[in-house]
């Protein structure tokens, strides 16, 4: 209890921060459960009689809108966007990690790639898409999305190899291994759980993007991101707003969903991107 | 097979995915912004000097967009930090014993800048959004926030509140790394908390307080998702960043040796601030 008074006045902060911080999530959540009545009568965060007619509206499948197309684009470019940045990265952080090769120009270069702002790649990208016939394609936009994590899984991976004793290499080497058998057979296998933050942290880093999305596709491979905002663009008769509301919830649920599962590991993750970087 | 060729296909996936991804955009940056070029002569672009720089650089709205960028960039990463900082040291000794807290903090990192953009659509919106309600509610006025003069601060607040909690979570972490026996040493000396925390936490912390500026000015720079969702660059241009003003040119106008241009200034820039804080952080750290 003396404890609980002393921290009180923390608690009101972490309260405070928390509210101001997740505001526009609890905002959009209350109107997303709202009938359109309500939208208009009391916007605030008290939801009177909740209703699931928005979600519903959400997942009917229209013409100009199909949520269930904008996820399957987004879970297949994002899939490629999280799995070939680790095959890419894998092979050449063993070499840098264990001989140093790469680490004095690939490495600094490809991790550096984080800060610089990709829109300088868009539109020879867009212009070579035309050409390939890669414009409004999952894959176009996954191959993207891999520049996008490629930082990030290098950083990580190397480290991660980094971290495999040394004499386990050695002893596979005296048994006669090649590199390809180190590689698959010793490495790879302790590195699993890097493996899989990196594909988490890529997944949701790629599900979460826009700018490409916006400018790569059109309709055949609009991703979750780009289709939640054309629910915002009124088709005749104004934005409705409890529909708006409720695919953001949608759009938003699969990272937050992996986020939640996996906070501690991304947080470290999220850092070890930056610091290095 | 040698070490040598070893290490070379080791290193072939990468190099050729970024030879294609990068090295090859890189090349038609560079030559298609020396070019006069159209979407009908994409293919043959014909060589026309610096004309697009100096279009760029004689164009106001190019001005206007790196200022906002470099003045987004600046405010957006002292307030986040300023914030993280003391979210981070004053919520330690609830952490140390709730953990979860950090998982509340850090909710709006994981939301898309784009998703976050449209909620304020929602969140800002005159008739149906909740803050211009509770600002009629208990004040019986709400500002305009999208208007000219009050865009600015309302896209600087909406960037800062997202990204707020990656400042506070590095500073948790740097926070976290001080050696104990330096607190428990400053304990025993008798010091207060603020000179423990101004004399040797926050010196402790100097070199993880400047990579979080340097990555939040960068990613505040080159803004684009929020803002667009939420003003489109309006009004007026007035919200127009630099990542916006080459999109803006390329899509709608279609001044593609212009965008062009606008990307490798950019590049130019981005290159040589990272070189800068590079060296900088480097220093920093020795």
């Amino acid at each position: 209890m003396n404890r609980f008074l002393s921290d009180l006045p923390r608690w009101i902060v972490f309260g405070i921060a928390a509210f101001v911080l997740n505001f526009p999530v609890l905002s959009t959540l209350a109107t997303s459960f709202k009938t359109n009545a309500e939208i208009s009568r009391s916007p605030g965060l008290w939801v009177s009689a909740p209703t699931l007619e928005h979600y519903r509206a959400v997942l009917e499948v229209s013409e100009r809108l199909n949520v269930f197309g904008y996820l399957a684009n987004s879970v297949q470019a994002s899939l490629i966007g999280s799995i070939l940045p680790i095959v890419l990265c894998f092979p050449i952080a063993y070499a840098i990690a264990r001989r140093g090769y790469g680490a004095a120009l690939m490495f600094p270069m490809v991790v550096n790639l984080r800060a610089m702002p990709l829109i300088i790649f868009a539109i020879p990208i867009y212009m070579m898409y035309q050409t390939a016939g890669l414009l409004d394609s999952s894959l176009g936009l996954g191959l993207v999305l891999t520049v996008v994590n490629l930082p990030l899984a290098l950083l990580l991976l190397v480290n991660a190899v980094n971290e495999v004793p040394y004499e386990l290499d050695e002893a596979s080497r005296m048994d006669g291994a090649g590199v390809g058998a180190i590689l698959f057979r010793v490495i790879l296998p302790i590195c699993r759980p890097a493996f899989a933050t990196v594909f988490i942290f890529s997944f949701i880093t790629a599900w979460n993007e826009f700018l490409f999305g916006l400018m790569l596709t059109t309709t055949e491979a609009v991703p979750m991101t780009v289709g939640a905002s054309f629910f915002f663009s009124s088709g005749g008769g104004g934005v409705q707003w409890g529909v708006a509301a409720a695919v953001i919830v949608v759009a938003a649920l699969p990272p937050v969903a992996l986020g939640v599962l996996m906070y501690k590991h991304i947080s470290r993750s999220m850092i070890t991107g930056s610091v290095k970087g | 097979m040698t070490i040598r060729s070893e290490n070379r296909i080791l290193a072939t996936p990468l190099v050729l995915f970024l030879l294609l991804m990068l090295g090859f955009p890189t090349v038609v940056d560079i030559v298609y912004s020396l070019s006069q070029v159209s979407f009908e002569t994409l293919r043959a672009p014909s060589f026309n000097g610096g004309m697009n720089f100096v279009a760029v650089m004689k164009d106001d709205e190019f001005w206007s967009a790196l200022l906002f960028s470099l003045r987004f960039g600046v405010t957006t990463a002292l307030a986040e930090c300023l914030l993280g900082l003391f979210l981070a040291v004053h919520l330690a000794p609830l952490i140390r014993r709730n953990s979860w807290i950090i998982a509340v903090i850090i909710m709006p990192m994981i939301i898309a800048p784009a998703m976050m953009g449209l909620m304020y659509r929602l969140v800002l919106h005159e008739f149906v959004g909740s803050l211009p309600y509770y600002f009629y509610l208990w004040l019986g006025d709400s500002p305009a926030f999208l208007s000219r003069d009050n865009v600015f601060w309302t896209v600087f607040a909406i960037e800062t509140l997202q990204w707020t909690p990656f400042a506070f979570l590095l500073f948790h972490m740097a926070y976290e790394a001080v050696p104990g026996d330096l607190r428990e040493a400053a304990a025993v000396d008798g010091t207060t908390p603020w000179r423990l925390f101004r004399h040797i936490e926050l010196p402790l912390m100097a070199p993880t307080i400047a990579v979080a500026l340097f990555v939040r000015f960068i990613d505040g720079f080159r803004v684009f998702d929020n803002i667009f969702v939420l003003t489109g660059a309006g009004p007026g241009g007035s919200t127009t960043s630099l990542s916006i003003y080459i999109y803006m040119s390329f899509f709608r106008s279609g001044e593609i040796g212009k965008a062009l241009a606008a990307s490798v200034i950019l590049f130019i820039v981005a290159f040589g601030l990272l070189a800068l804080g590079g060296r900088y952080l480097r220093r920093v750290r020795a």
